[in-house]
């Protein structure tokens, strides 16, 4: 331990920047009221995500030709070397980050605005601060390395380009979510990647079981991200949104030249007013109410770039915002008086910001497979491995921590959505760990292990503890990636098979596989050996502590219990898997590939990957050890590296968090620090004594005896099917009903009328039979008519033409009087 | 007291004109120079867009002469971020028109140097109806444009279909500048004097003049007749310029006979010179700035409702008549007869906003027109036909065109994210903004007729790409067009994405001289 805490602190020192010794004590400054965030105006953001989206674009036009001319390399190292181009801009913008001074670590780089309507304004504006710099350095490191991976894994497949385009489109859209210093770009960041995972879940569209599962994980994402727009369009609106212009713009100050924000955010404010919250700027001076504030601003209430000075002499713009910036300094900046207006706000008598924290939770249950939305999940694992890996464990699926992480000034105002999202956590954490005790297919226990993984970050953020469960995100992409990867190797050794019973004893075939599976089981299950441990175990005692936070102080100490009792399941079906897989004699199906597989030179026998594919798991489990000093903790008073390089970010909700904590002594922190190596230990044990070398027989003896219990948790606790009954069912019952009004109501009442319109048309003598078509063919043979009878009027005479023309002259003439 | 430069002293702003005049001169006489080389084509292509980049770099010249918006020629002429915006625009179109010419076998490889002599005649004409701000100046550069024109849609001498697209045009367009002359001789009465800048407060004198007490009624009446009369036949000619109902009448004909390459110069540039003259007339002279930066209308004369009702219905028209075309031709004749209609939906805005939409949206559309013109011309070019019969499986015949005329004419539908959209936005935004309930109405109809449009846009992607070809035969097209093609759509898809820069191009060049 003594070597961890010097390489610990080498590690802290490379961070603080040259020479400069780790502070201590910085209680104290954070205690001080926040200030404006300041930031630093680069110009080279933008490659980061331009690299990846170039290579996308490449490949989709031209990779088929290019693959097919000059063969796949061609296609693959384009995706790489724009993956590689990408991670080292990232290193870049990283070592200009680290050289700001703590407070002031934010890149901003603004290239220009989309579109303005109303207060509703779109920048495509790139920011970087401590926590999407950590994001962005995990999806460009890892994905440049499943990018490698997939190489081997893929080069059977004929459509190598499509793949390769479509998982640098997949890395484009998550760095312009995590990127984005907007709530739009963010937005469209969440749809491309749920987009690219659709796309990659059926990548091998043919299947029809593949292209379901394709549908259904788009499908859930969309019921998400519905609830995700409403949250978005509550909190524009409780800051005083709306989409009327309102004319307080000067004349000269309304030129479309202005909407770049760089001016704008300056000039426009200062072209209105800027209003001083507090006029004596005085220390001793109470800061204004948000009533004064507006009573100062404005008559009517806020505009649009009126600013609020704020004590240190910043300058805040308050009204209805997109911005992440502006909007924490909003909040976060006291005098604004735009926190109290926000906690006082209700919507139909509940509370905005619980609402407001709650439906944009709605969306992350979605992205980040969360109960009641993580159905879709599991299926996915339809998709390719490395797609697994890369979407659906190391970066996609964290989209929803990242966002509730980005938002920690706001869900920390709201101890109700706290709550909500660190019961969801908790409950999908132990829920989902059930499910993988009996699941047989690698892939499946790895999906569900996911999903129970993410309910802890979501524990995390949900009481508060905002570095930790984001330190939980960085842990779990590099130990989920090597296992899913693993996983990926085995089932391409053991030629495309996926379930366990039919594997074992591939240690002996696949060594260095073995390893790095090994490693990553050790670091999810919780030893203190390798990441996971430091990461989950800050989680549950955050949780443990969380006091407050939490709508009743009891119910940390529930979310404790479960998540221990979780880490003891997971350690279980973890190291059952790896028992299962890799111990034993082997028992797949000799010559099950006998005719036509790529394989056959093999026989039937399991075979090592490539050494392009081993080499990045052997690099992701170095990953694994070297996180750990990311979030190894130090001497009294010195935060881990990560809690400390995140602060900036979290600053705003700390004081908050912290004051709400339960605050329970060291001795209780070792005691359930000792709990949680007792339990992986105890997972462990349990595990190697049931499964390993696949000797025991008491997992069957138990199977048999409580047949409906096991079938019940194989079978998912048939959650698929009571959506089946309730959700689409109702979907379709509706659907339904309005197939059924479509033909009996609509059509008719078309029926109707044109039965009417036929009536008359023979009474009258006049014939007009083309009514009794339907509504739609009616509207468009009226267009089509209507075009005909004009096209009659253009005669070709040329005497018609002016005729129409002085004519038409004359109906203008009387318009002219007419529209007075 | 706004400058104004006499005779000589203006001389130094007019360097373009001057250069396109000796340069229209200079290419008939090299066009003998040349007669006998084979590369005749080449040459007297390099020739003419040698004096197009000429005129453009005198004009970045002219206009860094004087800050501030300066009149010429004793107030003929002005020299203001307007005229200039529309000189560029002349200038391009015009190059374009030229570079599409070459391979094109519409014009015989004899008669280019003729094509492109009087090509550039139209541009100083175009200059000249872009900068004018007085009633003489502009008939004659409108009468400029349109006298060259007619004798460019006839140029196929041995072509009925031209032949008779040239005489209609001569017909028309006499009729309608006569209409305009009429209506410009009673605003010289009522207002005595031919220059526009100040109208609108002359028309106000006039108007507050005749609502003195002790005028008869009947003689105010008939004064305020006289003013709406003069200034709905002024519009005529505008109207007939830009193809707007109902003036439009001669556009499907003229556009189906003349040569494809004119054609698609005539779609987008003498439209564009209307419009600039238009936005000068309206915006520019029979407006003063109310509140914010919108103008109101003045005098009796609600031009802006009047404009509105005529965008309606010139885009309304204008898209049905399409729906049954069978002619790409006579159809993109149609389609740009509505997108009159769109464009003066920002001349209708009566804004600051409006009259930069209308700008924003003209170089959009230069892009995706001229490019949907030069895919007809591609396809014209091996069968010699227009129908959407030829167009049955284009994919398969010539891949890259089929793909470029979806793009244009999704761009033209106003889907995004290509160009077309960001132009609608902006002309709907301008309208919205404004925020009457009129306005509000037209900002629909103009929606609808959107959605109409595709009906017959997309019929042609669906003959594209769905419908089997009647031949297998590949269409070979030249290296120079798939240049042209591709850069055009570049244009569009980079337009559509980013478009601060062109906004704000479009932004600044809203300063009309004597517009107050």
């Amino acid at each position: 331990m003594d070597l961890l805490c010097h390489v610990r602190d080498f590690v802290l020192a490379a961070a603080e920047g040259a020479g400069e010794a780790a502070k201590h004590g910085e209680g104290a400054a954070r205690e001080a009221a926040l200030g404006v965030q300041a930031f630093k105006r680069v110009g080279y953001l933008w490659l980061i995500p331009f690299f990846p989206m170039v290579g996308a674009i490449v490949n989709a036009v031209v990779g088929a030709r290019l693959q097919k001319r000059f063969g796949k390399s061609v296609v693959t190292n384009l995706a790489i070397g724009a993956m590689a181009a990408a991670f080292v801009t990232a290193a870049v913008a990283f070592v200009d980050l680290v050289g700001q001074p703590e407070h002031e670590r934010l890149l901003v780089n603004h290239l220009w605005n989309m579109f303005t309507a109303g207060d509703v304004q779109a920048n495509l504006t790139f920011a970087l601060d401590p926590l999407s710099m950590m994001m962005v350095l995990i999806i460009t490191f890892i994905g440049a390395l499943i990018h490698v991976y997939s190489v081997g894994y893929m080069a059977e497949d004929p459509d190598t380009w499509r793949f390769f385009a479509y998982l640098n489109l997949f890395v484009f859209s998550m760095l312009l979510l995590v990127m984005g210093d907007n709530f739009v770009l963010m937005f469209f960041g969440w749809e491309g990647v749920g987009l690219c995972s659709y796309l990659l879940i059926g990548f091998w569209y043919k299947d029809i079981d593949k292209a379901k599962a394709a549908v259904k994980a788009f499908v859930t994402n969309r019921i998400g991200d519905f609830g995700f727009v409403l949250g978005l369009f509550l909190l524009f609106w409780a800051l005083g949104g709306q989409w009327e212009k309102r004319s307080v713009i000067p004349p000269h100050e309304s030129r479309w030249a202005l909407a770049d924000p760089a001016h704008l955010y300056e000039a426009r404010a200062e072209a209105g007013t800027t209003y001083v919250a507090d006029p004596t700027l005085s220390p001793q001076t109470p800061p204004a109410t948000y009533a004064e504030v507006e009573k100062l601003a404005t008559p009517e209430g806020w505009r649009p770039g009126a600013s609020i000075a704020t004590r240190d002499g910043g300058k805040v713009r308050v009204g209805p915002t997109l911005s992440f910036r502006e909007l924490r300094d909003q909040i976060a900046v006291e005098s604004t008086g735009v926190k109290n207006r926000l906690t006082g706000l209700t919507f139909f008598g509940m509370p905005l910001l619980a609402l407001v924290g709650i439906l944009l939770f709605v969306g992350a249950t979605a992205k980040s497979a969360q109960i009641p939305l993580y159905v879709w999940l599991p299926d996915a694992m339809a998709g390719p491995t490395p797609v697994s890996a890369l979407i659906h464990a190391a970066t996609m699926v964290t989209a929803g921590v990242y966002m509730v992480a980005r938002l920690n000034f706001l869900f920390a105002l709201s101890t109700t959505a706290m709550t909500v999202i660190a019961c969801t956590g908790a409950a999908t954490a132990l829920f989902a760990a059930s499910i993988g005790f009996v699941q047989n297919d690698i892939k499946k226990v790895l999906a569900y292990s996911t999903v129970s993984q993410l309910g802890f970050m979501f524990i995390g953020v949900g009481v508060g503890a905002y570095w930790a469960g984001t330190y939980h995100l960085l842990t779990h992409a590099f130990f989920k990636a090597c296992l899913f990867l693993g996983s990926g190797s085995v089932i391409l050794g053991c030629h495309h098979e996926q379930d366990m019973r039919k594997m074992g004893g591939l240690k002996k075939y696949m060594p260095l596989t073995e390893k790095t599976y090994l490693y990553a089981c050790i670091a999810i299950s919780g030893f203190p050996l390798a990441n996971g441990f430091f990461s989950k175990d800050e989680i549950l005692w955050k949780a443990f502590d969380a006091g407050n936070n939490l709508a009743d102080p009891a119910l940390g100490k529930v979310i404790w219990l479960v998540g221990w009792v979780t880490a003891l399941g997971t350690a279980f079906y973890m190291w059952r898997s790896y028992y299962l897989t890799f111990t034993g004699e082997y028992r797949g199906g000799h010559g099950a590939h006998e005719s036509g597989d790529a394989h056959g030179h093999h026989g039937g026998l399991p075979h090592e990957s490539p050494r392009s594919m081993t080499w990045v798991l052997a690099a992701l489990a170095v990953g694994c050890f070297l996180t750990i000093f990311l979030g190894l903790w130090g001497p009294a008073g010195v935060e881990p590296v990560l809690e400390r390089w995140l602060e900036p970010v979290l600053a705003p909700s700390h004081a908050l968090v912290a004051a709400r904590g339960a605050h329970e002594g060291p001795l209780a922190e070792w005691l359930l620090m000792a709990a949680s190596v007792a339990v992986a230990f105890g997972g462990w044990a349990a595990a190697r004594a049931l499964y390993k070398d696949a000797k025991s027989t008491v997992p069957a003896t138990l199977a048999a005896k409580y047949p409906r219990l096991h079938r019940w948790v194989l079978d998912k606790y048939y959650v698929d099917e009571a959506y089946r009954k309730t959700v689409l069912a109702a979907i379709w019952a509706g659907a339904k009903a309005c197939d059924l009004f479509d033909r009996v109501v609509v059509d008719g009442a078309v029926n109707a009328a044109a039965a009417v319109g036929r009536f008359v048309c023979d009474v009258d003598g006049a014939i007009d039979k083309y009514l009794v078509d339907g509504a739609v063919n009616f509207v468009a043979d009226g267009a089509l008519g209507f075009g005909r009878a004009l096209r009659r009027v253009q005669t070709g005479r040329l005497e018609h033409y002016l005729y129409a023309a002085v004519a038409g002259a004359l109906a203008v003439v009387l318009l002219t009087f007419l529209v007075q | 007291m706004l400058p104004v430069l006499n005779n000589a002293d203006s001389l130094a702003y007019f360097w373009p004109e001057m250069i396109l005049t000796a340069g229209a001169m200079g290419v008939f006489l090299f066009d003998l120079a040349v007669a006998k080389s084979p590369r005749r084509i080449l040459w007297l292509t390099v020739a003419s867009l040698g004096v197009l980049a000429a005129a453009a770099l005198a004009t970045s010249h002219v206009a860094g002469l004087s800050p501030t918006p300066i009149g010429l020629f004793n107030g003929l002429l002005v020299l203001d971020p307007w005229a200039v915006f529309f000189k560029y625009l002349s200038w391009a179109v015009t190059a374009l028109a030229i570079l599409i010419a070459g391979p094109s076998l519409e014009v015989a490889s004899e008669r280019m140097g003729e094509y492109c002599a009087l090509l550039l005649a139209v541009a100083v004409g175009m200059s000249l109806m872009a900068s004018s701000t007085d009633m003489l100046m502009m008939v004659i550069g409108v009468e400029l444009v349109s006298m060259v024109s007619y004798a460019l849609a006839g140029f196929k001498k041995h072509d009925r279909k031209s032949s008779e697209a040239a005489l209609k045009y001569v017909v028309y367009g006499g009729v309608a500048s006569g209409m305009m002359l009429f209506g410009m001789s009673y605003l010289y009465g009522l207002l005595g004097t031919t220059n526009l800048v100040g109208t609108a407060a002359r028309m106000n004198a006039q108007a507050a003049m005749l609502a003195q007490a002790g005028v008869a009624a009947s003689v105010a009446g008939a004064g305020r007749v006289a003013m709406v009369v003069a200034v709905v036949l002024v519009l005529s000619g505008v109207g007939y310029k830009i193809a707007s109902v109902p003036w439009h009448m001669w556009c499907p004909d003229v556009y189906e006979g003349a040569p494809t390459p004119f054609t698609a110069f005539l779609s987008v540039g003498p439209k564009a010179a209307g419009f600039a003259l238009a936005v000068r007339i309206l915006y520019g002279a029979m407006s003063v700035s109310g509140g914010a930066d919108l103008a109101t209308a003045v005098a009796d004369v609600p031009w802006p409702q009047v404009v509105g009702v005529i965008a309606g219905l010139t885009m309304t028209v204008g898209n049905f008549a399409a729906l049954n075309q069978t002619n790409l031709k006579r159809m993109l004749a149609y389609s740009s007869i509505a997108h009159a209609g769109y464009i003066l939906m920002g001349v209708a805005a009566a804004s600051e906003t409006g009259s930069q939409s209308v700008a924003l949206y003209l170089v959009v559309y230069l892009f995706m027109n001229l490019g949907a013109f030069l895919v007809v011309g591609i396809v014209g070019r091996l069968s010699g036909s227009e129908s959407i019969f030829e167009y049955r499986g284009l994919s398969a015949r010539a891949p890259f065109a089929a793909v470029a005329f979806a793009v244009f004419l999704f761009s033209l539908t106003g889907l995004p994210p290509l160009a077309g959209f960001v132009g609608k936005f902006h002309l709907f935004k301008a309208l919205v903004d404004r925020g009457g309930s009129w306005q509000i109405t037209l900002a629909i109809v103009g929606l609808l007729n959107s959605a109409v449009s595709l009906y017959y846009y997309a019929r042609i992607v669906k003959a594209m790409f769905l419908d089997k070809p009647h031949t297998e035969e590949r269409i070979a097209v030249p290296a120079s067009y798939n240049l042209l093609l591709g850069a055009l759509v570049g244009l569009v898809l980079v337009f559509g994405v980013y478009f601060d820069g062109l906004r704000q191009l479009a932004g600044s060049s809203v300063v009309l001289f004597g517009h107050s």
